[in-house]
């Protein structure tokens, strides 16, 4: 009796006891906690690396905020969120555009934890410090284009720093843009082409300062120093082997991808065809199919479109029901919804055009000889007539010529606004396709805020005009 | 008499052999109670030896005796009563209402506690037939059998779980589902599955947070108690219970229009068929979807129990198995299940006991939604035939899968003529070549020891826990989609979840004088460990093998392992004085490792009073009163159910793709909350319980508010600071309600019983406090974009929109007939603030998903050997979003959409899902049982070898009448997509079905 008595009382404090102080903190053992982590260059790295990974995912639906939006293309069915892109008439409760706002600025947060843990990196910093701001500022080039004024965010922050949550005006913006690039410039190399590089911090300044248009010059030595062949870019003679030769020598910067694998893989290929999600989107529009049929020639409009019929099936016949599906990034994984094509971001045919641009300097046409090289280099790969000397090269040459080199790389929506056509332009798209809903004002040209954001802002995020 | 002879004598059951002693002599008799109602389940114990029996339904009872033995009649809540035998034949006894005890024992938690000193909301359900409803479940059972617990069919597929929420939804993010412990063993809500309602002996359901709060952090959102049969002392007792049934589903008229009846109103409408019709019309095709996927089932159950003891040892050994087709096309649902539960004592002081429950169950999943079937038109075959095919696009052969997408050139007029309104890949496809199968193991089981140090005093140490391993495989073959081979996958999950309790309990159980007294106090500590891991398969070519080495490429295969651990103080303390005055006061200290170094810790006390007014002087005489009992409670519960390790800055492994390589980084997964703490929950509860006239009529009323606070948020913050959202304690919600139940005894003698009894619950869910995100308007499909809003002073989810004023007349429809059941896409809105335009500040809260009343009633007839008894069950005050309308009687197409050219008043226009249109009245009554018995008399059964057989009939759901304006299958469905802050989506589902069984019920 009193040795149960003991047993008891021994089981008992045992139970209480053996509970040690730890026992409530088991350590996590599928992930990290991170203090303790940051602290040598391999994990710095590992930081880096997760800012490609947030791109991977970032840039997926971009095509229907630019592409779609614009004259290049539209759905095929018309559904739901999707058409209001191709309506030229976002809702501030569109999920796709708040997804791409959001997704963004995980982007934003990865290379902002990069930077703020860079003491840790030793002799790698510098370049850890290129490859992130190169990053930083493609997001934010990206969101200040689309939405106009937004939250500027230079470091890891949480819900409570207030102060960072409200807009900040473009010019802001920009100016961290144009330091993030220069130092990026600085820091980085040409070693790769699915991580930052000296080449496409100076594409992306070149872009940057023509999308501002207070600095041709620069933007004009930016591009000759990405076209100078000691760069190693050169262009590739067959245009489809931009899109289905990986890592080609056009490539300046890109997104990469692993086909067949759940997480690196990219499901675009499929949306972009009749057995996506919804039957089909970023469908060229009758105006890119006229355009590609009087400025593409006969290389470029195989690779950029695919005629099908009604049931999605490749045809050349003509048909009641025909659709030109986008036919870059044409996926062949095992499973059609991991496809592994990468997104390009940067190559050179665009610093080509862009060269141009520089030169044209925000006029109507440039005679430059150096101008219409660049603009030429593009027409003979395409096996279009070349625009001899002494005749200009139009600002309607160019933007035609961007249309047809780089339609569906989602460059159309930006070309039409920096080189001030998208008022003229829109306005004719809209007015020839009322009828299927489409419809345009200037205030169109700003994205709506998504109403998520306006929401949770503690009042801190207005609205743009319009909306 | 061994086993193998009680088997032989089923087997024979015709033959019967006695077996007794010659010396012993039957005895035979009735107990009964005062009022002259028999006695069923009473026990008759003959004194110093192991034999005994008990009374069947109608209290009848044999036992063979001899001469001098000593008869011990006993029943719960009544005098024991002692018979010598001489040499009767016959004993009747009358057993006299036990007024000490007048009522039941009621487990409590950690402990048992006498009915009539309970001080909070605790509900009972005993097992009497539970288990012969024919549900494969055993939380099914229950609907309507306790006030204040809603249990809804949010999803009827075979073997699914309802939805259970007790006095309504307090948690936002965390779960509301309530705790499950099973034999005083906590486990979860999923162990619902794999209990055997066979096994149960009684359900008890702590409701109020007073009661429920030694639970503390578990218990906020009320626990079930279920504790299982064990042998009794005496005779060892054999029982049988089996039924087979047959589950169909009625046709649901409101989405079967067929071809010729669209046909019939076209032409009645425009005076002839447009080109869609006739080119429907030449495939020659004309059937209803509901009829084919809806194929029906039988549900069967067989059970085998053998229980039995002596006084030192008892033991219950079950065996039970259970088939439910299910009435779609590919769901189907078995469970074999065992129980095995021994106590013994060693000595007087020492006692031991163990419980072993493995189940195992396998189920075919129903993958997709029925509303993908249900929308296609009834012209569209599901295979070509000779004659679809003349009709189809190239490509076709006869036998293949049908899909709209085939028709879209049908030669007519001279021309063609596309049919197609819906890009699916065939419905059926979609069904029947994915096989989604789902295995669960599940073993639940405990150890103790008990040490009696004095009467009063004793310690009790349990070891238990829960095992659970479950795998489900996901193939999709080469035919579901019309892309084939590059959509074919197969996907392996597989998940071990080991949940190990340790408790260590004093309990102190004293009566002196006029004073009652109940002490426990004790340690619990728990630790959960979840291994996962996850394997897809791509490249399947042939559907030979489903297996991952039937695939060419794996895409995806992951593994991730989580730990939850809990420590526990608890302790309580109930006192009675005299019967009449009641006190229970209970702490329980529960720390978690989900939250940080500073809030690990938190304290759920509890306390509660009563009063029984009907034991004071001045009632103990009275006629009328016979029992009246005030009380009232409050109590702090809690839960921590989110995930784990939040308080931490998580660190994710992610991976790009550089330079074709794939490259690993680490990716932050969260804001790290250090100071993350346990949601609350504070609950009153004033409550009264009553019986009249001999307690004829009893009932009891409870009123309760609860609060939750410091909910576990799941908080929209803006995604520029990297996330959308992160886990905070922020905002408040109230539930509020009261609950009835009146029992009543109507006519009560020898040869008729009839009893009644009402129970009605009513709930108000109101959001209190959200914090920033106070009127977050959200959606639950981007491409549906219908609303809900989340908005203080209102339920924690509302639907949200424009409000209905007309529909648009045919004539501005586009081209109204190209759809089978076709409506309008749109109608016109109601311009709320009258300023002339349609626009974010004419949308309204037009409803919330939450009943406002859930009631049933049940009677029950007993007439000779005859017993009846059937439950009306009804819920009243929800409404739903239904959007499947939109898929069934406009299916998106532009055909459906108004004029531009010619519709007057545009711009009052809007969609139908984004208005009150589409807001249905999700009210039913059920006749969710009838049970028809017979029951042979005690000759009969005797002569048969048996101590009691019953034949059964019982229907489940055999009215089912739903409200005017709801059109789909199942009012109760919402479909998985809806969360707690978009509550109240439905979009097909499975229906309700309704079953009829046989059973057999037999003891020997």
């Amino acid at each position: 009796m009193k040795q149960i008595k003991i047993i008891a009382i021994i089981l008992f404090s045992a139970l209480a006891g053996s509970c040690g102080s730890d026992y409530l903190d088991p350590a996590p053992k599928s992930a990290i906690g991170s203090n303790g982590f940051y602290t040598n260059p391999e994990e710095i790295e590992a930081a880096v690396v997760n800012m490609y990974d947030g791109l991977q995912l970032a840039v997926q639906e971009e095509w229907a905020l630019t592409e779609m939006r614009s004259d290049n293309s539209k759905t095929r069915s018309s559904e739901g969120v999707w058409a209001e892109f191709e309506d030229i008439n976002v809702q501030p409760t569109n999920s796709v555009s708040a997804d791409y706002w959001a997704l963004f600025y995980n982007v934003i947060f990865r290379t902002n934890t990069v930077l703020d843990n860079l003491d840790a990196a030793g002799s790698s910093a510098a370049k850890f410090e290129g490859e992130a701001k190169f990053v930083r500022a493609l997001s934010y080039f990206n969101l200040v284009r689309l939405y106009g004024d937004v939250p500027l965010i230079d470091k890891v922050i949480t819900q409570d720093d207030k102060e960072y949550l409200d807009r900040d005006a473009k010019a802001d913006v920009y100016a961290l843009i144009i330091s993030d690039l220069q130092t990026a410039i600085q820091n980085l190399d040409n070693q790769y082409k699915g991580r930052a590089s000296k080449a496409a911090a100076q594409a992306l300044l070149a872009k940057v300062y023509l999308t501002l248009g207070t600095n041709y010059s620069d933007a004009q030595l930016l591009c000759e120093a990405v076209l100078n062949p000691s760069s190693g870019y050169t262009l590739q003679t067959n245009y489809n082997d931009i899109f289905y030769n990986e890592g080609n020598s056009e490539i300046i910067f890109a997104i990469e991808y692993q086909e067949n694998l759940a997480n690196d893989a990219q499901t675009f290929s499929l949306e972009f065809t009749y057995n996506g999600r919804v039957r089909g989107l970023n469908y060229a529009t009758d105006e890119l199919v006229t355009a590609l049929t009087d400025f593409g020639g006969t290389a470029r409009t195989a690779t950029s479109v695919i005629s099908e019929d009604g049931s999605g099936v490749d045809t050349t016949v003509p048909a009641d029901i025909r659709n030109y599906r986008c036919g870059k990034f044409v996926g062949t994984p095992v499973s059609n919804p991991l496809a592994g094509n990468d997104w390009i971001v940067l190559r050179l045919a665009d610093v080509y055009l862009m060269h141009v641009e520089a030169i044209m300097a925000g006029g109507s046409e440039t005679s430059a000889s150096t101008a219409r090289n660049s603009f030429n280099e593009i027409r003979l790969r395409a096996g279009m007539p070349i625009i001899n000397a002494p005749n200009p090269v139009t600002k309607l040459d160019l933007a035609n010529e961007r249309r047809v080199e780089l339609a569906f790389e989602n460059h159309r929506w930006f070309d039409l606004v920096r080189l001030g056509l998208a008022e003229t332009v829109l306005t004719q798209f809209a007015a020839d396709n009322a009828a299927e809903g489409v419809s345009y004002t200037s205030t169109d040209l700003l994205l709506p805020i998504p109403q998520r954001e306006i929401g949770v802002s503690f009042g801190l995020l207005t609205q743009n005009p319009g909306y | 008499m061994n086993l193998k002879t009680k088997l032989l004598l089923l087997a024979i059951a015709l033959l019967n052999i006695s077996l007794y002693a010659q010396d012993s002599f039957q005895l035979k008799g009735t107990v009964s109670d005062a009022n002259n109602v028999p006695i069923p389940g009473a026990n008759i114990v003959i004194a110093n030896s192991t034999k005994g029996t008990s009374t069947d339904f109608d209290g009848n009872y044999e036992i063979t005796v001899k001469k001098g033995d000593v008869l011990n009649f006993s029943y719960i809540g009544y005098v024991n009563q002692q018979v010598v035998i001489v040499n009767q034949k016959t004993v009747n006894i009358t057993l006299t209402e036990d007024a000490s005890q007048l009522d039941e024992v009621v487990v409590v938690g950690y402990g048992t506690q006498k009915k009539s000193h309970l001080s909070g909301a605790v509900s009972k359900v005993t097992n009497e037939s539970l288990d012969q409803i024919a549900t494969a479940r055993a939380d099914d059972a229950l609907v309507g059998q306790v006030s204040g617990v809603n249990i809804q069919a949010t999803n009827p597929e075979a073997g699914e779980a309802p939805t259970i929420r007790i006095r309504g939804v307090g948690s936002i993010n965390a779960s509301s589902n309530p705790l499950l412990v099973i034999d005083g063993v906590i486990s979860d809500i999923e162990f619902f599955g794999n209990i055997n309602m066979n096994d149960v002996e009684s359900i008890e359901i702590l409701k109020d947070a007073a009661s429920a709060a030694i639970y503390g952090s578990q218990g906020a959102n009320g626990v079930v108690l279920i504790t299982t049969k064990q042998g009794k002392e005496g005779k060892t007792r054999f029982n049988l219970n089996t039924y087979t049934g047959f589950k169909s589903v009625p046709i649901n008229e409101n989405y079967n229009m067929s071809l010729a009846e669209h046909a019939r109103r076209e032409l009645a409408a425009t005076g002839s068929l447009g080109a869609q019709t006739r080119a429907k019309q030449l495939l020659g095709v004309d059937h209803n979807w509901q009829e084919d996927i809806y194929n029906g089932g039988t549900i069967s159950s067989h059970n085998f129990s053998v229980r039995g003891g002596s006084d030192k040892t008892k033991f219950s050994v079950s065996l039970g198995y259970l088939d439910d087709e299910g009435v779609i096309i590919t769901d189907d649902y078995q469970r074999y299940s065992l129980k095995l539960k021994l106590d013994t004592k060693v000595t007087d002081k020492l006692s031991f006991g163990a419980n072993l429950t493995p189940s195992y169950t396998d189920r075919r999943r129903l993958d997709g939604d029925t509303y993908g079937v249900l929308r296609q038109g009834p012209w569209l075959p599901i295979y070509h035939t000779a004659q679809t095919i003349q009709y189809a696009n190239p490509g076709k052969q006869i036998g293949d899968y049908a899909s709209q997408s085939d028709f879209t050139a049908i030669p007519l007029d001279g021309g063609t003529v596309s049919i197609r309104q819906s890009g699916d890949s065939n419905p059926f496809a979609q069904f029947n070549e994915v096989n989604f199968t789902e295995q669960r193991f599940a073993l639940q089981g405990s150890l103790y020891a008990k040490y009696n140090f004095t009467d009063a005093l004793s310690f009790t140490s349990t070891f238990g826990g829960t095992y659970r391993a479950n795998r489900d495989q996901r193939y999709v073959g080469v035919l579901q989609h019309s892309t084939g081979a590059a959509r074919s996958s197969s996907r392996f999950r597989s998940s071990h979840e080991t949940n190990m309790i340790a408790d260590n309990l004093l309990n102190y159980d004293k009566s002196f004088g006029k004073h009652d007294i109940n002490a426990v106090g004790g340690v619990s500590a728990q630790k959960i460990n979840t291994y996962y891991t996850e394997t897809t398969g791509i490249g399947y070519q042939f559907d030979y093998i489903e297996t991952l080495n039937g695939a060419t490429t794996i895409s995806n295969a992951t593994s991730s392992e989580v730990d939850r651990r809990r420590l526990s103080f608890l302790g309580r303390l109930n006192y009675a004085y005299d019967n009449k005055y009641l006190v229970s006061l209970s702490m329980r200290r529960d720390g978690s490792s989900v939250f940080g170094d500073n809030k690990k810790y938190g304290n759920f006390p509890a306390a509660s009073v009563g009063w029984n007014v009907a034991n004071e002087n001045f009632l103990r005489d009275s006629d009328v009163i016979s029992n009246l009992k005030l009380r009232a409670s409050y109590g702090v519960t809690g839960t921590d159910a989110i995930d784990e390790y939040l308080y931490l800055s998580l660190l994710n492994p992610s991976s790009a793709v550089v330079g074709g390589t794939v490259t690993t980084g680490f990716n932050p997964a969260n804001i790290a909350n250090p100071n993350l703490q346990w949601e609350r929950s504070i609950e009153y509860n004033p409550g009264i319980d009553f019986g009249f006239f001999n307690n004829v009529i009893t009932g009891s009323f409870d009123y309760y508010n609860r609060t939750s606070d410091k909910l576990l948020l799941d908080l929209d913050i803006p995604a520029a600071t990297g996330f959308s959202n992160t886990v905070v304690n922020n905002g408040k919600v109230e539930n509020k309600g009261f609950e009835l139940e009146l029992r009543s005894r109507n006519v009560s003698n020898e040869k008729f019983r009839w009893t009644t009894s009402f129970l009605a619950s009513r709930n108000k869910n109101t959001l209190l406090d959200f914090g920033t995100a106070n009127g977050l308007i959200s959606n639950v499909d981007d491409k549906r974009a219908a609303e809900w809003i989340n908005l203080v002073g209102h339920p924690i989810s509302s639907f949200y929109g424009f409000v209905e004023d007309r529909e648009i007349p045919l004539e501005y429809i586009n081209r109204p007939f190209d759809v089978v059941g076709a409506q309008a896409q749109d109608v016109y809105v109601k311009d709320l603030n009258g300023d002339g335009v349609i626009d974010d500040d004419d949308k309204t809260i037009l409803g919330d998903p939450y009943p406002d009343i859930v009631w049933s009633v049940t009677n029950d007839f007993n007439i000779g050997d005859f017993d009846l008894s059937f439950m009306f069950q009804g819920s009243h005050g929800a409404e739903l979003r239904n959007m499947e309308v939109q898929y069934y009687y406009n299916q998106f197409s532009s055909s459906q959409d108004f004029n531009p050219a010619t519709t007057p008043d545009q711009e009052f226009i809007q969609q139908k899902i984004f208005t009150s249109n589409i807001i249905q009245n999700a009210s039913y009554v059920a006749l969710r049982n009838v049970n028809i018995g017979y029951s042979l008399s005690k000759d009969l059964a005797s002569t048969l070898g048996l101590s009691g057989a019953r034949v059964y009939l019982a229907g489940q759901n055999l009215l089912y009448i739903t409200a005017k304006n709801y059109t789909g299958a199942n009012p109760e469905a919402v479909n998985s997509r809806s969360t707690t802050t978009q509550y109240g989506y439905h979009l097909g589902g499975a229906p309700i079905s309704r079953t009829i069984s046989l059973g057999l019920n037999l003891d020997f």
